[in-house]
C-alpha cells in the first residue's frame, strides 16, 4: 500500500516538473481568455460566439488559402507579429451572472495567464468581467455588448468593437437622406416601440439623432410587447398616415403588428425594423411573405460569392453543423480578428504594448467579415466606424441592399408587403 | 476538552490567516471572500427559516434591496456604496414587515409559495424601474475614488470586512439561540399550535425573526454590490439566488448556529471550481454536477451535514435519542 502511494507521488512529481519543462520550452502560444455564456439563458447565443472565436483562432493558427488572398491575417502559421506564436484559447462560462463573470474573468487573468480578454455578451456581465481586466491591466474586447454607459467609464483597458444604438440610428439617417434625395417621399417619420429597456433606449437613439440631422419625427408610438391587440396603434398610424414607419419590436408582437397592418391594409412608403423580432427565424418564416420590401438591418449579411463575409460563413457552417452566422456571432468573430491585429501590431505579449496596439487601431471596411465601415478606437475605447448593413426582405429572405459597397441587390421602394 | 480548545484556536488561527496564506493565488484568496459572503446571507436566512422553521424562498428580495441601495447610494447620491447599506437594511425590515404580516400566517409550503410570488414581482417591478436601470440594471463606482467605496484589486480586505460581518450575524444569532426567543421560535418550529397553546406570541416572533433576518440578508447584498460593482433584477433579485440562499444553510444543516457556514464552504467552491475545470466546454455540465451533489445530500442527509456531528456521540451509548437539542453544546 505504502508503496503504491509512494510510486504515485514520484510520479505524480515527475509529471508535474515535466509540464513545468514543456511550459517553458511552449512559449510559443500566446493564451486568450475567452468569456461566455455557456450555460444558462444566452447558452445559444454564447456557444455560437465561442465557436465564431475558434474559427478566428484556427484562421490564425492554421490559415485559409482562398481567405487569405483577401485577409493576411489567414495564412495561417501562427501570429506574423510574434515570430508565428500560436494562439491558444482559453474558454470560461460566465453563467449568465456578473458574479461568475467576475470571477472567471479573475481566474484568467491570475491563474490562466492570458494577455487579452473577449467577451462577454450581456452588458451587465461585460461591466463587472472588463472591472477586473481594468484592475489588473489586461485589455478587454467587447464584440456584443450595446449598452451605452459601457464606454462611459473612464476605462483605459476596454475596447468595444460593436456599433451602439446611435450607430445604427445614424445608418437608417443616411439611408433616409439617400431616399430623399433620389425623389422619395420620407418626410414623416413614426417610430413604434415596445416599453421596456431596448425598446426605450432605441427609439431614443434613434429620436435623438433624428433630431440632429433634421429628419422629422411626427409620432412615437410607445406599446407594451406583450399586448395581444395593437389595432388602436395601428389605427393611429393610418389616421397621421406618416411616410416612413421604423418598428422597435421582439418576436411576437413583431408578428401581431404585421398581421395588423395587413387587415387594415395600411402601408408606410418606406417600413422600418430594428433587426430583434423582425429578424428572428421565425418571424421571417411566418411572415416574410406579407413584408416584401421590408428594411431592417444586420451586422451580418453574407455577400457576394467569394467576398470575405461569404468565405467566412462558409467556415463557420461547417464547424457549426450547417447554421450559419447570425448577428451576435459574426460581431464575436470580427472582434476578435481586431485583437488578432492589435497581436500582430504589437509584436509582444506585453499588456501595454497591446494596449497601445488597439488604440492605433484603424482597420479599413474592406478587411471587415461584418457591416462596419472599419475599426477605430476613439479615447473612449468604442469603435467610431461601427455601422450596420440594412437588409430588405426579397421573396421571404433579407438580402443585404445597403450601403452599395456591401449589397447583393438595389433597393426597391415603395414598400410593397402583402400581396393579397 | 483542551483537544477541543486546541481545535478552536486552530480553526481561529486558520480562518484568520487564510488570505495571507493565499495571497500569492488571487483566485483561492477571493473563494475565501465568496464563501463568507455567501456564509452571511445564509446565516440570515436561518434566523428565520432555520430556527423558526418558516421556509423563505424569496430571500433575494432583501438581498436585492441591499445590493440597490448601495448602488443607488451611488449613482443617485453620490455617496459610497456601502453607505448604503444602513438605507438597505431599513427597506428591507419594512419590507419584510408588509410582507410578513399577511404571509406569516400561511403554514408550510404555502408560506414559501408566497415568498416565491412576491421575489418575481420584486423583480419584474425593479425591471420597470427607469431610476433603478431598469432591465440593464446599475453599476457602481466604475474607479475607486476613495477608500471607501471599497473597491479593492485583492480580495484580502473584503475578506476580513466579511469576516466580521459574519462574526456580527453569528454572534447575534447564537444570543438569540439561547435567549427565551430563541426557545420560542424552535417552539414554533416544532409545533405552532402547541407553542401558541403555551402563551407564546407565534406571530410576533415569526415576525421579529423574518424582520431580523431581512435585515442582515441586506447587508450581505449591499457587501456583494460593493465587491462585483453591479447588479440587475436577475442578479439581485433572481429566483436562483434565494434558492442558493435556502440550499446552503440546509445542506450544512438549517437551525444550526453553523449549519449555513458549513454549507457555503461545500457548495461555493463546489460551484467556482466545477465552472472553472468543467464550465469551458459549455453545456452546463457544471450545474449538473451541481446539482446532483444537492439531491444525494437532499436523499441521505435532509438535516444536513452537521447532523453527521451529532449523531456519532449518541450512537455508542445506543440512548435512543428522544430529542436532540439542536443547540447541544451551547445550551449548558
Amino acid at each position: 500500500m505504502g508503496k503504491v502511494v509512494r510510486r504515485t507521488l514520484v510520479a505524480g512529481a515527475a509529471l508535474f516538473a515535466f509540464s513545468l519543462a514543456v511550459d517553458a520550452g511552449a512559449q510559443q502560444t500566446v493564451k486568450i481568455g475567452v468569456l461566455y455564456p455557456l450555460s444558462g439563458n444566452a447558452a445559444s447565443a454564447g456557444n455560437a460566439s465561442k465557436m465564431a472565436i475558434e474559427l478566428g483562432a484556427d484562421l490564425v493558427n492554421k490559415g485559409d488559402p482562398e481567405l487569405a488572398k483577401l485577409m493576411p491575417v489567414a495564412k495561417g502559421g501562427g501570429l506574423s507579429g510574434l515570430n508565428g506564436a500560436k494562439i491558444e484559447l482559453v474558454v470560461a462560462d460566465n453563467q449568465g451572472t456578473p458574479a461568475a463573470g467576475q470571477n472567471q474573468t479573475l481566474r484568467l487573468i491570475t491563474q490562466e495567464k492570458v494577455v487579452a480578454m473577449v467577451g462577454a455578451y450581456q452588458s451587465g456581465i461585460t461591466q463587472t468581467a472588463s472591472a477586473v481586466a481594468e484592475k489588473y491591466g489586461i485589455p478587454f474586447v467587447n464584440p456584443e455588448s450595446t449598452a451605452a454607459d459601457l464606454t462611459e467609464r473612464g476605462f483605459k483597458w476596454f475596447f468595444r468593437t460593436t456599433p451602439v444604438a446611435t450607430n445604427f440610428a445614424k445608418a437608417y439617417s443616411d439611408f433616409l437622406k439617400e431616399q430623399k434625395a433620389a425623389g422619395r417621399k420620407a418626410d414623416s417619420i413614426a417610430i413604434v416601440y415596445e416599453n421596456t429597456e431596448y425598446g426605450k433606449s432605441t427609439s431614443t437613439a434613434i429620436a435623438d439623432l433624428f433630431a440632429k440631422e433634421g429628419r422629422n419625427v411626427t409620432m412615437k408610438v410607445p406599446y407594451s410587447a406583450n399586448s395581444t391587440d395593437v389595432q388602436p396603434q395601428v389605427l393611429q398610424l393610418k389616421e397621421k398616415n406618416p411616410d416612413v414607419v421604423v418598428f422597435i419590436s421582439y418576436t411576437s408582437d413583431a408578428i401581431l403588428y404585421t398581421k395588423t397592418l395587413k387587415s387594415l391594409n395600411w402601408k408606410p412608403e418606406i417600413m422600418m425594423a430594428d433587426s430583434s423580432g423582425f429578424n428572428d427565424q421565425a418571424y421571417v418564416k411566418s411572415m416574410g411573405r406579407e413584408v416584401e420590401g421590408l428594411i431592417s438591418r444586420s451586422a451580418f449579411a453574407t455577400g457576394k460569392p467569394g467576398s470575405i463575409s461569404a468565405i467566412c460563413e462558409e467556415l463557420f457552417k461547417k464547424k457549426n453543423d450547417g447554421v450559419g452566422f447570425d448577428d451576435v456571432s459574426a460581431r464575436s468573430f470580427q472582434g476578435f480578428l481586431v485583437l488578432v491585429d492589435a497581436l500582430n501590431r504589437a509584436g509582444s505579449t506585453d499588456s501595454a504594448k497591446i494596449q497601445a496596439a488597439l488604440k492605433a487601431t484603424n482597420m479599413p471596411a474592406d478587411q471587415m467579415a461584418v457591416g462596419y465601415n472599419g475599426v477605430k478606437f476613439d479615447d473612449k475605447g468604442q469603435n467610431t466606424l461601427g455601422s450596420s448593413l440594412l437588409i430588405q426582405m426579397r421573396n421571404g429572405e433579407y438580402v443585404p441592399v445597403w450601403p452599395k459597397a456591401k449589397a447583393t441587390a438595389d433597393v426597391v421602394l415603395p414598400f410593397k408587403g402583402w400581396t393579397k | 476538552m483542551t483537544a477541543r480548545r486546541l481545535l478552536q484556536i486552530a480553526l481561529v488561527v486558520v480562518v484568520l490567516a487564510y488570505p495571507i496564506v493565499t495571497a500569492g493565488s488571487p483566485v483561492w484568496q477571493r473563494l475565501g471572500a465568496l464563501v463568507l459572503l455567501a456564509a452571511i446571507s445564509a446565516s440570515a436566512w436561518n434566523i428565520v427559516g432555520g430556527y423558526a422553521g418558516q421556509v423563505s424562498v424569496g430571500h433575494a428580495v432583501f438581498f436585492g434591496i441591499g445590493a440597490y441601495s448601495a448602488v443607488v447610494a451611488f449613482v443617485h447620491l453620490d455617496l459610497p456604496p456601502i453607505l448604503g447599506a444602513p438605507l438597505g437594511m431599513l427597506v428591507s425590515v419594512a419590507v419584510a414587515a408588509v410582507i410578513g404580516v399577511p404571509t406569516l400566517r400561511l403554514s408550510g409550503h404555502y408560506f414559501s409559495m408566497a415568498t416565491i410570488a412576491v421575489g418575481e414581482l420584486v423583480r419584474v417591478l425593479s425591471s420597470t424601474s427607469d431610476w433603478l436601470g431598469g432591465a440593464q440594471g446599475l453599476g457602481g463606482p466604475a474607479m475607486p475614488r476613495t477608500v471607501f467605496d471599497l473597491s479593492f484589486v485583492s480580495a484580502m480586505p473584503y475578506y476580513y470586512i466579511f469576516l466580521a460581518v459574519l462574526a456580527g450575524v453569528l454572534g447575534l444569532t447564537w444570543w438569540i439561540e439561547r435567549g427565551r426567543m430563541g426557545f420560542y421560535l424552535r417552539a414554533i418550529k416544532d409545533s405552532e399550535r402547541a407553542a401558541r397553546s403555551l402563551g407564546v406570541s407565534a406571530g410576533r416572533y415569526k415576525l421579529y425573526a423574518y424582520m431580523l433576518s431581512a435585515a442582515f440578508t441586506s447587508v450581505a447584498g449591499s457587501l456583494y454590490l460593493c465587491m462585483f460593482g453591479f447588479v440587475d433584477p436577475e442578479s439581485g433579485f433572481g429566483i436562483l439566488l434565494s434558492v442558493k440562499i435556502l440550499v446552503m444553510a440546509a445542506l450544512g444543516g438549517a437551525g444550526q448556529l453553523f449549519g449555513p457556514l458549513v454549507g457555503a464552504l461545500i457548495l461555493v467552491p463546489l460551484e467556482e471550481l466545477s465552472n472553472s475545470l468543467l464550465g469551458g466546454q459549455g453545456a452546463g455540465i457544471t450545474f449538473v454536477v451541481y446539482g446532483a451533489i444537492i439531491v444525494i445530500i437532499a436523499r441521505f442527509l435532509p438535516s444536513g451535514l452537521l447532523s453527521l456531528l451529532e449523531r456519532r456521540p449518541n450512537a455508542p451509548t445506543k440512548a435512543a435519542p428522544v430529542n436532540p437539542s439542536p443547540a447541544s453544546g451551547h445550551a449548558d
